[in-house]
């Protein structure tokens, strides 16, 4: 007897559910709606079909990196003429802060880059620099929020929930969001960075973890794995056949048989994903895998190119817990945080274009906030930091429809407010949706009676200038 | 890369589904019916209902003159002219309205389905006829017909005679007469009996949500006694075990939650368990459901406000009404009027579909568009419930929480709080001497000339001293001696005062602790709220004043009227009254629908299948004589569940064995005639419940606060305490056996399932669940395969059969079968076992031949490891079998 109706559940496997088996839905009033994972068709013409965001939790310094303020330089040192807003007034000071590291112009699009970034200035002319990007929330757990879901608020889906949630996932063997943790500490807010928040739980992200079992539940613990498992299904499959002999006619009986050849099947699917043995050498060098300083980082992005390949909706990788939030030190600690994720980061971008993949993925780079253009922590050249700043700040994407070798935006003649062509977090949500086809207004989820959307606050517009 | 087809998928789904057992009554009515027997009540009416009479004939103004609610009508037709055109369906305007999609309007989503228009295109043709002679006169807007009226669920409970049947022989309860009968016209019969084995697993399972232990089976199966069974059954209906299985079914109908829901927040509820713990005791103690519901519905209304003070009974009439605090309450972190009318409007659907089977939140809008019920039906039902969840003087969530603390604890806690203040008077003084004590010290120790000065300036108070003075103590730090660095000069001081706010917070400890409950009453001594129609439900258009009624159409020839306000009580009264008539044995509903739902538990189908919707998209009751005997005999019997379930599960029908006839089959592969007994796959509760039982680590204790839950580092939602760091998982709490209690005590956040239950299927309390789902699909193999938490449920089942058999492999594996299936393992299956535990064995030692080569390594202790190992992969396989699974 299965009365296969609906079911919201699993949030082990959320990616999993759509090969809920179902009966012939009755009344919507009674049986709610039902909600999968098979790839949806949109109304708008889609040009991104999958997303990478490399997630730079802590909030990269824009002014050390990509949005260079030579008048810092020159008055360095001086106290800074305007009105600061500070997250920290104690250990603040009014001191302007000029930029360690110099600043070159790239490829024909003559991009100006900070030397910390070699990587990235081979790929300037494949990438939308946005140096305009503002949340005005001034805190970690706020400002991710921005980023992530579109309002500040706690408890609502993020990006990836939104987008699988409106286009489903174009494989049913893998999750549709994967959720790449560092090694190292989660990133501030932990586990809400992928929450599905009022969405059906189908829509949460799945974590990839950076060691095995990879996906919980999807691939057993390591002293499980091979013969031992075989083993284990070979029985257990016996009991199953020799239980069901006795009773031929219950289908369900049955379908339980075959869904552990899928599981088994899936499994095998998560594991070939994973797989970087399959991989050549030139590439995985490409990433730097041959230097561990980037070999964590570079795994990431290789499997987040492999999983996007077969069909993975959203990838986001984290980087560890503030890894940016350069309050002090920030004369070492910015380019070692540079140094692990640079070259992968171009190595994702060269990877993804030779293989025709990057006009239809769209790449992102950046984190929740920027940095301020006055010291913060005056105690020593080697000690100095930045404060702080969501007013403005940089990020880059690609592919996917976007723009390439532009720049858009620009902060004030310090850095500190974005003032022309602002792109804030509705803004660029809106973008990004409409290069997957769906309009940011008209993606709604009914819950409790309300119509929610990921641009609720705000309705966002779509940036013309920086698609393609 | 897809490792499986499009086309293995589409199979396998194809597998997985079977025959809808539920035909809608329009599709139905699309079926090729003779063109002379369609008539506009039956085949065309619920038509039009659907999809027209909002703007033709309910709605407040009749669009284009045109009302479709009578053929009359429609042959009269509306401003440009009648709408058909008996026997001509060509020059009928209605069908080619609708034909070519001009009607419905453009902006309407809902559209008429082919087989619909076809439908009225026949009706037309064969000449637009009606059942009956059609009112001469009907008033303006929503009415109800006859035939609506004579609807099966709308009539009076009937008790039929139990119907002659051949196979007297296998008659046990008249139940079983009812549900042969049917079988004997079809030519069919029972099943046989299950065996022994199968009907005690069944027995444990269905009543207690727990499998039966080893000895349990023993006894059973050895008991010569000729009632050995229904002793059984009596044993298990008096468990505590019972309660807490059958809670659960009625918390599902409740919607039972440890949370508020409807906001991001969902807010913990603190008190909402006593509610759910109410719901077990008064199952164990077999409390008769009628005045079980009643006191949900107006606990309060029975008990004499003020609310202090109370006895015990007062006390669980109060908690009883923590059902109409169910619905998530999204003022406790948005007290804004639209939340305020949705938990209203989620309460009325909880009452709705629980009690009367009904989905009268339909009707919040617009008339219901199938059921004859009325938008100001819903209203008047609303105003029912309006005084205690008056949207115009709302309470919040925390303004509602019902102190039990009496004059005692409250004079009780003032005494102790004396106590506590004297030992904190005490610590003062002696403190203050300390300090003194410590400054005198700190002055010696300057040289003499300033000691004098230094004191003068110190007992000035702070403001008054001069600059001189503040000089000096500046410039002498170490005779500013407070509260507050007294620890720095004198530990041994300071460790004393600690002692003493210790103390006094110990015997503040003592008071007795304010307990709180999660109920509804009414507020005293206030006007009543009016409640109004809302145009399309929106509360900022409010419509008519409407005095508090049930539904219409359930009224039929009782006139059964609420006044809106009892005289006699302090309250309101509504919930009260109408409470008595749903309980009364006279409403054609409430009965009904418990039984059937109570049936629907055992059977794995209800005699309605929809046991939500006993309305017309509802399907028809298959046994419906049997339905009304039941609810009949559940009055009789005083309204005793205990004494239902006796009656069905000591029945022929419940004992039946699982095998299939393929004969019946053909014709009933549903098993709507109950030719034999569905086998059911465990439900969420009753799989992690008896994983744990089997395991040997379930925790028996009952009731109490719930357990919480978190999620782990991947975001899945596990058992244990939150904490967190910068939103980060901090180290993990110890949980001290919680873990492995009853899902009923685990903590229902509705933004957090716990992982395990939701892969099987625990449903959404959104706002209620009146008919769970059971799938069977991949995430619950992969859980069951690979997951820590059955690996670990495993390791235990494993060391407990260690434990039990040391050394005896056959043994352990008897044993792991008599646990996981409740029955003997066959001789061939306990050689398969064995050979599979070698075989494992063999392969984990294999694994860690590497390791050896390194390290010097205690060989028996490694040996001990593997053989674990090998039976933790054993009673993984048997935990992950359908055996064990499904239960027959």
């Amino acid at each position: 007897m299965a009365s296969n109706v609906m079911n919201l559940g699993s949030l082990a496997l959320p990616f999993l559910l759509h090969q809920q088996s179902q009966a012939t839905p009755r009344k919507p009033d009674l049986d709610g709606e039902h909600f999968d994972l098979t790839a949806k068709k949109t109304r708008g013409e889609p040009r991104a079909k999958a997303m990478i965001s490399l997630w730079m939790q802590g909030g990269p310094s824009h002014i050390d990196l990509f949005d260079p303020k030579p008048i810092l330089q020159k008055k360095n040192g001086e106290t800074f003429p305007g009105k600061i807003k500070y997250d920290n007034a104690a250990q603040s000071s009014a001191k302007m802060l000029g930029s360690p590291w110099k600043f070159k112009r790239h490829g024909e699009s003559g991009m100006a880059l900070s030397e910390l970034l070699p990587g990235l200035a081979e790929r300037v002319d494949d990438i939308t620099l946005i140096r305009s990007m503002r949340t005005g929330v001034n805190n970690h757990g706020q400002s991710i929020r921005a980023m992530h879901n579109g309002t500040v608020v706690e408890g609502q889906p993020s990006l990836g929930s939104w987008l699988t949630y409106g286009l489903g996932a174009e494989t049913r063997s893998l999750p549709a969001f994967c959720a790449m943790i560092d090694p190292g500490q989660l990133p501030v807010l932990g586990v809400e960075n992928w929450s599905n928040g009022y969405l059906p739980s189908i829509f949460q992200g799945t974590v990839i973890r950076p060691q095995d079992p990879r996906i919980l539940n999807l691939t057993p613990p390591a002293q499980l794995q091979g013969k031992v498992q075989d083993n284990y299904l070979t029985y257990l499959q016996r009991l199953n056949r020799r239980h069901l002999e006795k009773r031929p006619r219950e289908l369900d009986l049955a379908a339980r048989i075959a869904v552990y050849d899928l599981a088994t099947r899936m499994q095998s699917a998560a594991g070939e994903a994973m797989d970087l043995s399959r991989e050549t050498q030139e590439t995985k060098n490409l990433y730097g895998m041959n230097d561990p300083v980037t070999a964590d980082y570079g795994a990431r992005c290789l499997i987040a190119r492999r999983l996007v390949e077969r069909g993975v909706r959203f990838v986001q990788i984290y980087t560890q817990n503030q890894l940016w939030d350069h309050h002090g030190s920030i004369r070492s600690g910015l380019p070692a945080a540079c140094r692990k994720v640079d070259k992968p980061s171009a190595a994702l971008l060269t990877d993804l274009k030779r293989r025709g993949l990057l006009d239809t993925t769209v790449v992102h780079w950046g984190g929740e906030m920027g940095r301020l253009p006055v010291i913060q922590n005056d105690t020593g050249a080697s000690k100095v930091g930045r404060d702080h700043n969501t007013y403005g700040f940089s990020m880059w994407v690609a592919g996917g429809g976007f723009r390439q070798g532009c720049v858009h935006g620009k902060t004030d003649e310090f850095g500190h407010e974005a003032v022309e062509d602002v792109v804030n977090h509705y803004d660029y949500h809106a973008t990004l949706l409409h290069l997957f086809g769906l309009d940011a207004e008209k993606l709604t989820y009914e819950q409790n009676g309300q119509q929610r959307k990921i641009t609720e606050k705000k309705s966002g517009r779509i940036v013309q200038e920086i698609l393609a | 890369m897809k490792l499986f087809t499009r086309i293995q998928f589409e199979l396998l789904v194809a597998a997985l589904i079977f025959l809808p057992g539920n035909i809608s009554r329009l599709a139905r009515a699309a079926e090729k019916v003779p063109a002379e027997s369609i008539v506009f009540e039956t085949h065309v009416r619920p038509i039009l209902k659907a999809n027209c009479f909002h703007c033709h004939g309910e709605g407040s103004k009749l669009e284009s003159g045109l009302d479709l609610r009578l053929r009359r009508l429609i042959a009269k037709g509306g401003e440009t002219g009648p709408a058909i055109v008996p026997g001509k369906p060509a020059e009928s305007m209605l069908l080619t309205y609708v034909q070519e999609g001009e009607m419905p309007p453009a902006d309407v989503e809902k559209r008429l389905t082919v087989d619909e228009i076809a439908m009225i295109e026949r009706w037309i043709s064969s000449g637009a006829k009606t059942a009956s002679v059609e009112p001469e006169n009907i008033d303006a807007g929503f009415f109800i017909t006859e035939q609506e009226r004579s609807f099966w669920s709308f009539q009076p409970l009937v008790r039929h005679l139990p119907p002659a049947v051949k196979a007297m022989d296998r008659i046990r309860t008249p139940v079983d007469q009812f549900v042969l009968a049917r079988l004997e016209e079809k030519g069919f019969s029972f099943a046989a009996d299950a065996d022994r084995e199968t009907l005690v697993r069944r027995l444990y399972l269905d009543l207690t949500g727990l499998p039966p232990g080893v000895e349990e089976v023993k006894r059973f199966l050895a008991d010569p006694a000729p009632d050995a069974y229904d002793q059984l059954v009596d044993r298990l209906l008096a468990s505590p075990r019972y309660g807490e299985r059958w809670g659960r079914h009625w918390l599902d109908s409740a919607g039972y939650a440890d949370s508020e829901g409807a906001t991001e927040q969902d807010v913990i509820r603190q008190d909402a368990y006593r509610y759910r713990d109410y719901v077990i005791r008064s199952l164990n103690q077999d409390q008769p459901f009628d005045e079980f519901v009643r006191e949900q519905l107006a606990g309060d209304e029975m008990v004499t406000p003020p609310y202090t003070e109370m006895d015990e009974v007062s006390i669980r009439r109060l908690t009883a009404t923590g059902f109409l605090r169910m619905a998530p309450d999204g003022t406790a972190s948005n007290n804004k009027p639209n939340q305020r009318n949705q938990v209203m409007a989620n309460t009325l659907k909880i009452v709705s579909t629980s009690l009367l089977g009904l989905t009268v939140g339909c009707a919040q809008c617009h008339n219901h568009r199938y059921d004859p019920i009325s938008q100001a039906d819903y209203y008047r039902l609303r105003a029912i419930f309006e005084p205690t969840l008056n949207w115009q003087d709302w309470r919040t969530p925390a303004q509602r929480r019902l102190s039990l603390y009496t004059d005692a604890n409250r004079k009780e806690a003032a005494e102790i709080e004396v106590k506590a203040k004297a030992v904190e008077a005490e610590r003062s003084k002696k403190q203050e001497t300390y300090i003194e004590q410590t400054f005198q010290r700190e002055l010696a120790k300057l040289p003499e000339g300033l000691r004098q000065p230094i004191t003068e300036a110190r007992k000035t108070p702070a403001d008054k001293r001069t600059a001189e003075q503040k000089k000096l103590l500046k410039d002498n730090p170490t005779v500013n001696v407070t509260a507050g660095s007294l620890y720095l000069y004198d530990k041994k001081a300071a460790d004393d005062l600690a002692t003493y706010v210790k103390k006094a917070k110990e015997i503040r400890e003592t008071k007795p602790v304010e307990q709180f409950l999660r109920a509804a009453w009414e507020p005293t001594g206030k006007e009543l709220p009016v409640t109004h129609l809302f145009h399309r439900g929106d509360f900022e258009q409010p419509k008519e004043a409407l005095e508090p009624a049930e539904l219409a159409v359930l009224t039929n020839g009782q006139s059964f009227t609420i006044p809106s306000k009892n005289q006699e009580l302090a309250s309101s009264g509504r919930r009260l009254a109408y409470a008595n008539w749903l309980t009364s044995g006279d409403h054609p509903l409430f009965a009904r629908v418990m039984v059937n739902r109570v049936w629907k538990h055992y059977m794995g189908r209800g005699i309605v299948e929809t046991a939500g919707d006993f309305g017309f998209l509802g399907t028809r009751p298959t046994h419906p004589q049997l339905l009304d005997w039941l609810a009949t005999e559940f009055v009789r019997q005083k309204w005793s569940l205990k004494q239902l379930h006796r009656l069905i599960v000591k029945s022929t029908v419940y004992r039946q064995d699982s095998i299939r006839n393929p004969e019946l089959d053909k014709i009933d592969r549903e098993n709507r005639f109950y030719g034999h007994r569905s086998i059911r796959r465990l439900d969420a509760e009753a799989l992690r419940d008896t994983l744990l039982a089997v395991s040997g680590v379930l925790n028996e204790q009952s009731y109490g606060k719930p357990v919480p839950v978190m999620a782990d580092r991947t975001g899945q939602w596990v058992i244990g305490i939150e904490n967190l760091n910068a939103g980060r998982p901090g180290p993990v709490l110890p949980m001290h056996g919680q873990e492995f209690r009853r899902s009923i005590y685990i903590q229902v956040r509705r933004s957090r399932p716990l992982a395990v239950l939701d892969t099987f299927d625990l449903p959404r309390m959104d706002p209620n669940c009146t008919g769970r789902a059971s799938s069977t699909v991949a995430p619950q193999a992969l859980m069951l395969m690979n997951s820590d938490y059955v690996i670990t449920q495993s390791k235990y089942f494993a060391e407990r059969l260690q434990r039990e058999f040391p050394n005896d492999l056959t043994a352990q594996v008897e044993q792991a079968w008599k646990l996981a299936f409740s029955r003997a393992a066959p001789q061939e299956e306990i050689d398969a076992a064995v050979q599979f535990l070698q075989a494992q064995q063999k392969q984990f030692q294999q694994q860690n031949e590497p390791k050896k080569k390194d390290a010097k390594v205690d060989l028996a202790k490694e040996k001990a490891a593997q053989e674990l190992a090998a039976l933790t992969s054993l009673c993984q396989a048997l935990l992950s079998s359908n055996q064990f699974l499904y239960v027959e």
